[in-house]
C-alpha cells in the first residue's frame, strides 16, 4: 500500500500547473520529433536543455522524460504512411505498416500503433511503479558473457523476418555486422577499416544507417516510379479506425509485445529497436498465418509499436534507481537531469521521494494525453497522403538530411546517409531486404565487446563463458529453438520427397 | 556588338567593385572584430558526446556566458575517437575567439600512441582550467578487501585473477590502473568498456572486481553503501563529503598520482585582446560560486588555472603521462597493435 500512498502523492506533484503544462510540452514536442523523419530523441533534447534553465527543475525533468517516451509514439506515422521509418525504433514498422496504407487501411494501422503503444507503454510505467529496485539488481546479473549470448541467439533468429530467402537474410545480417567493425576497437584501441579517414573511428550511426537505407532509399524508389501515382483509395471516416477483427488480431500482440520490450528494455544498448524486431519475430512465429506478414499483417504492427514503448520505460529504471543510462536518450537523460542538481542513484527515490513520484505520475499523464493527441491526429495524417508524392519527397529527403546532420554535426555523416541510400535502393531492387543488415550492425558491436570483454572475465575460456548459469541458460534456449527448426525443415523436405515418390 | 561590350565592361566593373570591397572589408574587420568582440554567439566544441563530463561541464558554463562573455555560447558535440574528431575541428579553427572548446587529460595521451593530425598541447592554447578531478580506485562492498594492501596481498595470492575495468585503452583509468600493478608490483587484468556507467554496471555485478573511474560515475553507489572506494590517484585527497574519509594512493605508500582536468582552449594565435575577453570572462564563471556549487552537485572539484599555469600544466603532464606510458608497456601494446 506504501507504493500507491506516495504514487498518489507523486500525482499532487504532477498535477500542479506549472509541472501539467510542462509534460504535455514535452509530449507534444516529443511527438513532434517522432513524426518527423531523421530528428533524433538525442539531439532533439540537447537542443532544449538551454532553454530549460530557467525552469523548476521537477517541471524540466517532467518535460524532458515527456519528450523521450512522446518520441517513440509518433515513430510509427511516417513509417505507416510513406515507408520512411521516424526512428530506427520504427523500421519494422514499415514491414507490414506500409502494405497496410497500400491497401487503404492506414488509420487503422496508425489508430492501432497509438493504442498499442498506450497499452505498453502504462505495462512499463506499472513495472516500473511496483518493480523498478528489484528488476535493477536483476538487471546487474548480466555480464558481457550473457550480453554475448544474448546478441548471439538474437542474431539468429532476429536475421530473418521477411518472407525471402534465408541466404540472403543471412548475408545482410553478416555484412551488418561486418560494418558494426568500423571504428575505433575498444579493446586494442586501434582504429580498424577507416582507411585513414579519421571520422571512420566514430563507427557507423544506427540511425544513418538506417535512415540512409530506408528513408532515401525509400524516396529514390518512389523517385523511380513517378508514374505509377495514386492508387491510394479514398478514405472514408470508419475507414480510419481499426474493425472488430482487426482489433480481435491486435489485442494480444500489444500485450505480448509490452511485456517483451520491457524485458529487453532492462539490458543496455538501443532497446527499443531491439524490442521491436524481437516483438516481429515473436509476433510471426506465434501467427497462425505467417506467410500474412510482410504483406500487411495488423499484428506486425501491434507488437512491434508496443514492445518499442514499454521498452522505453523500462530503460528508465536503470537509469532511475542505479544512475545508469544504458543507452543514448537515456545518457542525456541523465545530463539533464544532473545539469538541475538531480542525481539519479540508489538513493533518488528516498531523498528525493516527491521528485521521484512525481516523474512516474507525470509518465502516467503524458501517456493518457499522448492517445488523446495521436487519435485525432490520424485524420490530420492520412490526409498527408493526398499530398503529391513529388512535394511530399523533398521535404522528407530535407527533414532526413537535416536529422542526420544534427546527430553527430558531421558532414561526412550526410555523405554516408546518402551512400546508404543508393544502396539501399539498389539492394531491395535485387531483392535483399536491408532490415537483417540494421539487426546485424545493433547487435554486431555487442556480440564483438560481449566475447572479448566475456573472455577476459573468464580468464581466456570460452567454455567457461557459455556454462556461466544465465548464458548457458538462453545459449541453450537458442539452440532448442534452432534444432526445432531444422527438424520441421528436415521433416518438410522428407515429406516433400515421399509424396514425390508417391 | 557595342551592346555586349558594355554589359561585359560593367560585369567587370562589378566583379571588381566587390573584390575590392571585400578585400578591403576583411583588412579592417580584424581590427574592429577584436575590438568589438564579441559581436555574435561563441561556438563551444565538446569533443565527446551528450552526456558526459565535458559536456556537462560544458552546458553549465552555458548557463552563465551570455552575462560574463556577452554573447551565448553554442555547443556542438563532435564526439568519436577519444575527442581527436572534436579536437582536429578545434586546432583547424579561425583564432578570431568564435570557436573555443574543452579539453581533457586525452588531449596529451592521445599524440602519445601515434601521429595525430595536429600535436594538440601546441596547437592549442588554454584559456581556462575549470577543474581537476582524481580517479577513484573502487571495489563492490561485498570484497573482503578494506585497504589497498588487502587487494595487493590477495592479487599475489591469485596471480591473473583480479580484473579491473576502465573506461578505454590508452585513456587515464587504464593508464592510473597499469600505473598502480606495477608500483604494487602485481599483475591485473584490463577490461575495458565503453563508459563508465557500463563499468560500474559490471563491478555492480560482479563481473570485474576493481574499476578506475572519475569520482563522479560512482559517487551515488558510494553514498548508497554498495561500493568502496580504496584510493584516490591524486596529490591530496578529494574534498568532495563522500569521499574525505578515503586515502590516497600515496598516503598508502604507493607513488600513483594521476589528476584528469578540463580545461577550456582556442586555437593557437587568438588577438591579444580576444584573449584578454575571454580569460577574464572565463575567469568569473569559473570563480562563481554557483557554478562552483553546481560542479560539487556533479561529483567533480573546481580547480581554476589561469592561462599561463593551465600551458605549464600541460607540459608537465605530458611529460609525466608519456614516462608512465612506456613504463607500464601500455604504448608497446598499442603500437604492437598498429603495426
Amino acid at each position: 500500500m506504501d507504493i500507491f500512498n506516495m504514487l498518489l502523492q507523486g500525482f499532487l506533484v504532477s498535477i500542479i500547473p506549472g509541472n501539467l503544462l510542462a509534460c504535455t510540452i514535452g509530449v507534444i514536442i516529443g511527438t513532434l520529433v517522432g513524426v518527423l523523419p531523421g530528428i533524433d530523441t538525442v539531439s532533439a533534447i540537447a537542443l532544449l536543455l538551454p532553454f530549460s534553465y530557467g525552469m523548476d527543475s521537477t517541471a524540466a525533468l517532467i518535460m524532458f522524460a515527456g519528450i523521450y517516451y512522446g518520441s517513440k509514439y509518433g515513430g510509427s506515422t511516417t513509417s505507416i504512411l510513406i515507408n520512411v521509418p521516424g526512428e530506427a525504433a520504427s523500421v519494422v514498422t514499415c514491414l507490414d505498416g506500409y502494405p497496410m496504407a497500400q491497401k487503404g487501411r492506414a488509420g487503422a494501422a496508425l489508430s492501432v500503433s497509438a493504442i498499442g503503444s498506450f497499452v505498453a507503454g502504462s505495462i512499463g510505467i506499472i513495472g516500473l511503479t511496483l518493480l523498478a529496485p528489484p528488476l535493477a539488481q536483476a538487471a546487474l546479473a548480466f555480464g558481457p558473457p550473457e550480453y554475448f549470448s544474448i546478441s548471439l541467439v538474437g542474431l539468429i533468429f532476429l536475421s530473418k523476418l521477411t518472407g525471402t530467402s534465408t541466404l540472403k537474410s543471412a548475408l545482410m545480417a553478416a555484412v551488418g555486422v561486418m560494418l558494426s567493425t568500423v571504428g575505433l576497437d575498444s579493446l586494442s584501441g586501434i582504429s580498424r577499416f577507416s582507411f585513414g579517414i579519421d571520422e571512420l573511428d566514430r563507427g557507423f550511426d544506427l540511425s544513418i544507417l538506417a535512415m540512409g537505407m530506408f528513408g532515401i532509399g525509400e524516396i529514390l524508389t518512389t523517385m523511380t516510379q513517378l508514374n505509377t501515382k495514386t492508387n491510394i483509395p479514398s478514405i472514408n471516416f470508419k475507414d480510419l479506425y481499426p474493425t472488430k477483427e482487426e482489433w480481435r488480431r491486435s489485442i494480444v500482440p500489444m500485450f505480448r509485445g509490452g511485456i517483451v520490450g520491457f524485458l529487453v528494455g532492462l539490458l543496455p544498448g538501443p532497446a527499443a529497436t531491439i524490442s521491436s524486431y524481437l516483438s516481429y519475430a515473436l509476433e510471426k512465429r506465434c501467427s497462425k498465418n505467417p506467410n500474412e506478414f510482410g504483406c500487411g499483417a495488423i499484428e506486425g504492427v501491434a507488437g512491434p509499436e508496443s514492445a518499442n514503448n514499454s521498452a522505453i520505460s523500462a530503460t528508465m529504471i536503470p537509469l532511475l534507481s542505479l544512475g545508469l543510462p544504458f543507452c543514448g536518450a537515456t545518457a542525456i537523460l541523465l545530463s539533464g537531469f544532473m545539469i538541475h542538481g538531480i542525481t539519479p542513484g540508489p538513493g533518488l527515490i528516498t531523498e528525493q521521494p516527491a521528485l521521484f513520484w512525481g516523474l512516474i505520475a507525470s509518465m502516467y499523464i503524458g501517456n493518457v494525453l499522448l492517445l488523446i493527441i495521436n487519435l485525432p491526429l490520424i485524420g490530420v495524417f492520412v490526409q498527408l497522403l493526398k499530398t503529391p508524392l513529388n512535394i511530399l519527397m523533398p521535404l522528407v529527403a530535407a527533414l532526413t538530411l537535416t536529422g542526420a546532420y544534427s546527430i553527430n554535426n558531421s558532414i561526412l555523416d550526410l555523405m554516408w546517409i546518402v551512400i546508404f541510400g543508393i544502396l539501399g535502393f539498389l539492394l531491395r531492387r535485387t531483392g535483399f531486404e536491408p532490415s537483417p543488415l540494421i539487426i546485424g550492425l545493433v547487435l554486431g558491436s555487442g556480440l564483438e565487446r560481449g566475447l572479448t570483454q566475456g573472455l577476459i572475465i573468464c580468464n581466456g575460456s570460452i567454455l567457461a563463458m557459455i556454462t556461466r548459469p544465465i548464458s548457458a541458460i538462453i545459449l541453450s534456449l537458442g539452440a532448442l529453438a534452432l534444432f526445432y527448426s531444422v527438424a520441421k525443415w528436415i521433416s518438410r523436405i522428407n515429406c516433400a520427397g515421399k509424396k514425390a515418390n508417391c | 556588338m557595342q551592346k555586349k561590350l558594355l554589359i561585359f565592361l560593367i560585369t567587370c566593373l562589378f566583379i571588381l567593385s566587390i573584390l575590392l570591397g571585400g578585400c578591403t572589408n576583411l583588412q579592417n574587420k580584424t581590427v574592429t572584430t577584436a575590438k568589438r568582440y564579441p559581436d555574435k554567439p561563441i561556438t563551444f566544441i565538446v569533443p565527446f558526446g551528450v552526456g558526459g563530463g565535458t559536456d556537462l561541464v560544458a552546458r553549465l558554463l552555458e548557463k552563465t556566458a551570455p552575462v560574463h562573455l556577452g554573447q551565448p555560447l553554442v555547443i556542438i558535440n563532435k564526439p568519436g575517437a577519444s575527442g581527436t574528431l572534436g579536437w582536429n575541428e578545434l586546432a583547424s579553427a579561425n583564432p578570431d575567439g568564435y570557436t573555443i572548446g574543452i579539453t581533457g587529460t586525452e588531449l596529451l595521451l592521445q599524440p602519445l600512441y601515434g601521429p595525430a593530425k595536429y600535436h594538440y598541447p601546441t596547437a592549442l592554447e588554454p584559456l581556462a582550467q575549470i577543474v581537476s578531478l582524481s580517479m577513484v580506485m573502487a571495489v563492490q562492498s561485498g570484497q573482503p578487501w578494506q585497504t589497498v594492501d588487502d587487494l595487493i596481498a590477495y592479487a599475489r595470492e591469485h596471480p591473473g585473477e583480479i580484473k579491473y575495468g576502465h573506461t578505454g585503452v590508452g585513456g587515464l583509468g587504464h593508464v592510473a590502473g597499469e600505473a598502480f600493478a606495477k608500483t604494487a608490483n602485481i599483475h591485473l587484468e584490463q577490461v575495458p568498456f565503453q563508459s563508465g556507467a557500463e563499468a560500474t554496471a559490471s563491478l555492480l555485478g560482479g563481473h570485474v572486481h576493481v574499476v578506475f573511474l572519475n569520482p563522479a560515475s560512482i559517487k551515488e553507489h558510494m553514498k548508497s553503501g554498495m561500493v568502496r572506494v580504496l584510493a584516490v590517484s591524486g596529490e591530496q585527497r578529494l574534498t568532495d563529503s563522500v569521499y574525505t574519509s578515503v586515502p590516497t594512493f600515496k598516503e598508502q605508500g604507493l607513488n600513483v598520482v594521476y589528476d584528469n582536468w578540463y580545461a577550456v582552449a582556442a586555437p593557437k594565435g587568438l588577438p591579444l585582446e580576444v584573449k584578454n575577453k575571454l580569460v577574464d570572462g572565463l575567469k568569473t564563471m569559473i570563480n562563481d560560486p554557483e557554478f562552483q556549487k553546481k560542479i560539487e552537485q556533479l561529483g567533480l572539484q573546481v580547480n581554476y588555472l589561469g592561462p599561463k599555469e593551465s600551458e605549464e600544466r600541460w607540459l608537465s603532464d605530458s611529460e609525466k603521462l608519456s614516462k608512465t606510458v612506456q613504463e607500464t608497456g601500455i604504448l608497446d601494446k598499442i603500437k604492437e597493435q598498429k603495426k
